[in-house]
């Protein structure tokens, strides 16, 4: 991915409006003009704890338009439960936009979105994006369940074919949701993906089997979400452009069995570097 | 940025002088660039940079993070270029800063602390070292540094020996008695002391039945470890006369005051910074305001006020 010029700040917003899906996911909608205003696709934000005592959580930025900007939860521990129970007046402090977003221009003219649960907050920009510069694209969708699918009609009105998938066979595909993918045939110039770990390895092989290439989106715990820990990392090839400059390993590489494959391969930062990646680049 | 001074919250450690008394701990803060978008680096009083090893280190396998209550247990593994990298690489862009500068070194011998200390501090842009001794010593059975109170006199006195630059020596709370390698770490020459370091610690994934980082054990950090942090503080402070950087979950001034009140002159905020990263002015101002409110004139007039054995710096 290119590095954006990016501006970030902390932004002081206001929660608008909330909706809970029946599954229990929730979208907050944020006053928060100049982050709607700065925002590009796969970009995220870090919301600060309103009560303290933990790190920061990073969430990608779902709709953005005029002066509101919506986040989606899923309750997973401590911190989305207290960021799910925000109530419409509440604050909400974020630090955004953080990180590089999707390459929308090698995003060419018929792309395969996947999304796996609220990694479709991550679809939605690239999607509006794509259709508005005359582009095709096909939403793939996963969840556990029917109930936790949510706002595929949004993807629909922009004129994007939608297929789901459910584990639970409630609705769709029973299945994966890169089992539909592989099954389906379409053909796709290009993937984008958001969601879990082996969803995402499982698009990258996808994308190594039809000769094309895919973005993923990665999801990751942060810490800073800055840069600045290095906590969120993944391997990436010495060649990529978004791999940190880094000295090549000697036979004296310290604390580290393997110098030939440490030769190979550095750790890029997911909050900086990416979190979007080319599957081809990673080497997880 | 105009900035107050009054009360006074100037602070020296050894030589390094900083107007107002926080530091952002090493490794939490980069370099101190990443943080410049969110908090105004000129109202700070130093970072202490990401620690730096004699060769390059690619760091531990992931995940590198947990969280857990109220803590955040981390195993980076001292990812970094090496030295000879830094040096040309890294070190001219800190001269900017517009706080002071603590470079921090980490070694696997005794060696390894001299040669990386005596390469960084001949750098102007580096004001002061912090010796992370939480390392193990290669050497030996891979003792740790900071838990030996011989191998922790070595380290310093290796490193005390090619710099006249302010040393600070960072301590682990992974040891019987802390006050007892403070000593030790006083007598061979060490400035000021960081006090404490992360606390080992361990996650298990229940589900998948393995530790939750890839590492296994990792440094527990955050307001999980504020009451081991504070109590360090306080048997440090009856045991040594050179200042003290509190440090440990450190997330408000209330927060700030406890390790200041136990004998504490300057503070370092690392994991709170992951919180919100303008918890270090929320600090300076509300010591001011603490201060204010008391009709003190400095912040010195109260450390270490709650800690009948306190020695003070001399």
């Amino acid at each position: 991915m290119r590095a954006l010029a990016t501006s970030p700040a902390i932004h002081e917003t206001v929660v608008v409006d909330r909706r809970e899906t029946l599954s229990g996911i929730v979208i907050l909608g944020l006053y928060a003009p100049e982050i709607a205003r700065l925002v590009r696709p796969g970009q995220y934000a870090m919301a600060v704890p309103p009560g303290g005592e933990r790190a920061a959580t990073a969430l990608g930025v779902y709709e953005a338009r005029d002066e509101r900007i919506s986040l989606m939860l899923a309750v997973v521990g401590v911190r989305t439960r207290e960021l799910a129970n925000l109530q419409v007046g509440a604050k909400l402090d974020l630090l955004a936009p953080l990180g590089n977003g999707f390459d929308l221009e090698a995003l060419r003219d018929d792309v395969a979105l996947v999304a796996g649960g609220v990694g479709l907050a991550s679809m939605l920009l690239p999607a509006q994006h794509l259709t508005a510069s005359g582009r095709r694209a096909h939403l793939y969708y996963g969840a556990s369940t029917a109930e936790a699918l949510v706002d595929e009609s949004k993807f629909a009105e922009l004129g994007i074919g939608v297929s789901v998938a459910t584990d639970d066979g409630t609705r769709g595909y029973h299945g994966f949701v890169t089992e539909l993918l592989e099954r389906d045939g379409r053909a796709h110039d290009v993937l984008a993906a958001c969601g879990p770990s082996p969803m995402l390895r499982a698009v990258g092989r996808i994308a190594r089997l039809r000769g094309v290439r895919a973005q993923l989106a990665l999801e990751e715990t942060f810490a800073c979400g800055v840069g600045a820990c290095w906590g969120c990392v993944v391997a990436i090839d010495r060649s990529s452009p978004q791999a940190p400059r880094f000295p090549q390993a000697s036979s004296a590489w310290d604390g580290h069995a393997d110098a030939a494959s440490a030769s190979e391969y550095v750790y890029a930062r997911i909050c900086k570097e990416g979190p979007v990646f080319w599957s081809d680049e990673l080497r997880w | 940025m105009k900035l107050e001074t009054h009360p006074d919250l100037q602070v020296e450690l050894g030589a390094l002088r900083l107007r107002v008394p926080t530091l952002m701990g090493s490794g939490c803060y980069g370099s101190g660039e990443e943080y410049a978008p969110f908090a105004d680096l000129a109202e700070i009083g130093a970072v202490v940079l990401k620690s730096v090893t004699r060769l390059p280190r690619l760091g531990n396998p992931t995940p590198r993070l947990a969280v857990t209550p109220s803590g955040l247990l981390n195993a980076i593994g001292l990812q970094n270029p090496g030295i000879e990298h830094y040096l040309a690489h890294d070190v001219a862009k800190f001269a900017s800063r517009p706080c002071a500068v603590v470079g921090s070194v980490a070694g696997f011998s005794v060696d390894d602390y001299a040669y990386v200390t005596q390469r960084l501090a001949v750098r102007d842009e580096i004001h002061a070292i912090e010796l992370n001794i939480s390392c193990p010593n290669v050497g030996s059975e891979g003792e740790t540094f900071a838990c030996d109170a011989n191998l922790a006199e070595a380290a310093t006195k290796a490193a005390r020996a090619v710099t006249a630059k302010p040393l600070i020596v960072k301590l682990s709370p992974n040891v019987t008695d802390i006050a007892a390698i403070a000593r030790v770490v006083e007598g061979a020459g060490a400035d000021a002391l960081a006090v404490i370091n992360t606390v080992r610690g361990m996650a298990i994934d229940v589900d998948r039945r393995e530790p939750r980082l890839g590492n296994a054990a990792g440094g527990l950090s955050g307001p999980a470890i504020r009451p081991i942090a504070v109590l360090a503080v306080w048997n440090v402070a009856a045991a040594v006369r050179i200042p003290i950087v509190g440090q440990g979950g450190i997330e408000s001034a209330r927060d700030a005051l406890e390790f200041f009140l136990a004998g504490a002159s300057a503070v370092s905020i690392g994991t709170g910074n992951f919180t919100d990263p303008r918890v270090p002015l929320n600090v300076t101002s509300g010591l001011r305001t603490y201060l204010a409110q008391r009709g003190a004139g400095s912040l010195r007039e109260i450390v270490g006020t709650a800690n009948p054995g306190f020695l003070g710096p001399a």
